[in-house]
């Protein structure tokens, strides 16, 4: 330890940074998975008594599937909404609305692995950027400050980016 | 073609003697078919009438393996046509085509089960007919239109041997034989019963009568060949025979009324759970929207009844112009808790009394029951709270029916056929709890308390 860290302040700022990248790196990659995630319904039996009932009865039972199948990148009611601004263009909406789970995807990756950790809090930075333009046309203030709150953890990343470590590709 | 059955003189029953109201239903269907060769042994149906009800029928067993539909028949050529066609698109083959339900008994001489779905006055006609031609017989209900009539079905059940289920789907229905079986029986939520509560409230739109285009319908003499004529001496026209073909639910040779067509399904639950027949019915009826139709618009009728636990009273009203209020079910109300039950989902809900003394939750956490959003709180503005009781908590049945509520009917038929299972609603078990229905009209008519005796109940 004491090779890596010469003293124990040293240690603090990249357990802080690698938390901060962690944090952020997740949000990315889970937010852009959940994109992927629909629910298949289908009919159980009722359990009573933890054994199925022998009258027929049935419930719904919803299980929690991913694929291409059930992606939506721009939840469907946002969706509708921004269709009808006319600062957004139909067919920007609808790149947009494919690009956004697999860039999420992608730059959490990037940031989990340490592959061009600065560019990559960049890109991030940029992404929720473009998001926080949807949302003040929309008048989603809570939307924004969420937004803002993520834009101010990657600002603090990138002020505290030479206290990371164990990077797969070291530059940018 | 057998002559049609004779209207039942009320008289005929109010002179003689023995009360009979506290008479216990026996125990469920005992007839049970011949075992076939297989379980995957392929049934040959045949279908007498093809109109709306049969319709409902057969959307209800399409998805039901194992059978060949050999047969159709109705009196009105476009109705079997849309049959064989409905079979044709759905199956691959066409079934043979008749316009008379005895030349297709006589030709169709290996059918298995046929299903009769015709108007109310030739159910016992038609299901009589298939029984002695050795068919095993699912008749739409109400058995008949006359005491009469349903009574000579079950002789010719018993007769022939072969199995008559009657078209009271509830009884099969897994959310009423769950509700009777674990939670009134078994779990006796709701305490002793003290009354019943039921309704079906149908707007005015959907009561109207039924029209189509002239040139489909059957001919002058087709119609009084089968009967539409039946009732009046006056010398109908063809434009009033078609009418009385069509709606033929308005005319009280034919059918029964509202009563009789929406309430059937609901006394018969109001019998089957409490496993009595009624001591009593009084009611009132009125023509006060459709002035022209024979048959009531609206009827309220109540049934007194003593039980083991005490007396019940039941309230039942069928309204043709009014949909709102809850639109149809049975609400068994007791001491401890209400379980008010409808085909439809929607209009089932149970309510467990403030002061009840079972732990309901408990049944939840056991899957007995599923807990929903409680009722509104008393003590508002405009509440009283010296008139008001503690607002009971609500639940819902744990799960539902996921096929069309005939479905299930119709498979326990099939299943018995193939000796697998007893009906749920054999033509004689049907009747103990259709005969009160049968005196709901006379008592609205004649404006007294019709006590049954043995005369007015008997199977």
């Amino acid at each position: 330890m004491k090779k890596l860290f010469s003293n124990p302040d040293e240690l603090a700022a990249f357990l802080g940074f690698l938390s901060l990248r962690l944090w952020l790196a997740l949000r990315a990659f889970m937010t852009g998975i959940e994109k992927f995630a629909g629910g298949v319904s289908g009919q159980a039996p009722v359990l009573i008594d933890g054994t199925p009932n022998t009258y027929g009865l049935t419930a719904e039972q919803t299980t929690k599937v991913y694929g291409w199948a059930h992606y939506h990148g721009v939840p469907e009611a946002l969706y509708n909404q921004f269709e009808a601004e006319p600062l957004i263009p139909g067919f920007l909406l609808k790149a947009y609305d494919l690009a956004i789970g697999p860039l999420l995807i992608l730059l959490g990756l990037t940031l989990l692995l340490g592959i061009a950790t600065r560019i990559s809090l960049f890109a991030m930075a940029l992404l929720y950027t473009s998001l926080t333009f949807g949302l003040i046309l929309l008048k989603q203030d809570a939307g924004i400050a969420w937004m803002g709150v993520h834009i101010a953890l990657i600002a603090l990343a990138l002020f505290q980016s030479r206290h990371n470590r164990f990077e797969l590709l070291r530059n940018w | 073609m057998k002559k049609m059955q004779s209207t039942i003189r009320r008289r005929d029953f109010l002179e003689t003697g023995a009360l009979v109201g506290g008479l216990v239903f026996a125990a469920p269907a005992i007839l049970k078919a011949q075992v076939r060769n297989s379980p995957s042994d392929e049934l040959r149906i045949g279908f007498i009438g093809c109109g709306k009800q049969h319709e409902v029928l057969f959307n209800a067993m399409q998805n039901i393996q194992g059978l060949h539909y050999t047969a159709a028949c109705d009196i009105m050529k476009n109705r079997v046509g849309a049959t064989a066609s409905r079979i044709k698109s759905r199956f691959g083959y066409m079934p043979n085509r008749y316009l008379d339900a005895e030349e297709m008994l006589s030709k169709e001489k290996d059918l298995d089960a046929v299903f009769v779905a015709t108007p109310d006055f030739w159910h016992a006609p038609h299901t009589i007919m298939a029984l002695e031609a050795g068919c095993h017989v699912y008749c739409e209900k109400m058995m008949s239109n006359t005491l009469e009539g349903a009574r000579s079905m079950v002789k010719a059940m018993d007769a022939s041997g072969k199995l008559c289920q009657i078209g009271h789907q509830r009884r099969s229905n897994p959310r009423y034989r769950f509700t009777l079986n674990e939670l009134i029986r078994k779990e006796q939520l709701c305490g002793q019963i003290i009354n019943i509560n039921g309704q079906w409230n149908r707007a005015v739109g959907s009561s109207q009568d039924i029209s189509v285009k002239p040139s489909i319908l059957p001919d002058e003499q087709t119609l009084l060949k089968y009967g539409f004529g039946a009732g009046t001496s006056a010398k109908l026209s063809l434009d009033q025979l078609r009418q009385r073909f069509l709606n033929w639910r308005t005319y009280k040779a034919l059918s029964g009324g509202p009563i009789s067509d929406l309430g059937a399904h609901q006394i018969d639950v109001f019998n089957w759970f409490l496993g009595v027949q009624p001591k009593s019915v009084m009611a009132s009826g009125g023509r006060d929207y459709f002035r022209d139709r024979e048959h009531f618009d609206n009827v309220m009728c109540v049934f007194e009844y003593d039980t083991p636990q005490g007396g019940v009273r039941a309230f039942y009203q069928v309204l043709t112009t009014t949909s709102a209020g809850g639109g149809y079910y049975e609400s068994f109300m007791g001491t401890e808790g209400t379980i008010e039950i409808s085909e439809r989902s929607a209009f089932t809900n149970l309510y467990r009394e403030s002061g009840a003394v079972k732990d309901w939750d408990a049944l939840v956490r056991r899957g007995l029951l599923r807990k929903t959003a409680a009722v509104s709180a008393t003590g508002e503005s405009d509440a009283i709270r010296a008139y008001e009781s503690a607002p009971p908590d609500r639940y819902d049945l744990p799960g539902d029916l996921n096929k069309p509520p005939h479905q299930p009917h119709i498979e326990n038929f099939l299943a018995a056929v193939r000796g697998q299972e007893k009906l749920t609603c054999d033509a004689r078990h049907a009747l103990e709890s259709e005969a009160p229905i049968y005196w709901v009209n006379p008592a609205a008519e004649n404006r007294e308390i019709i006590h049954f005796t043995n005369a007015h109940l008997q199977v």
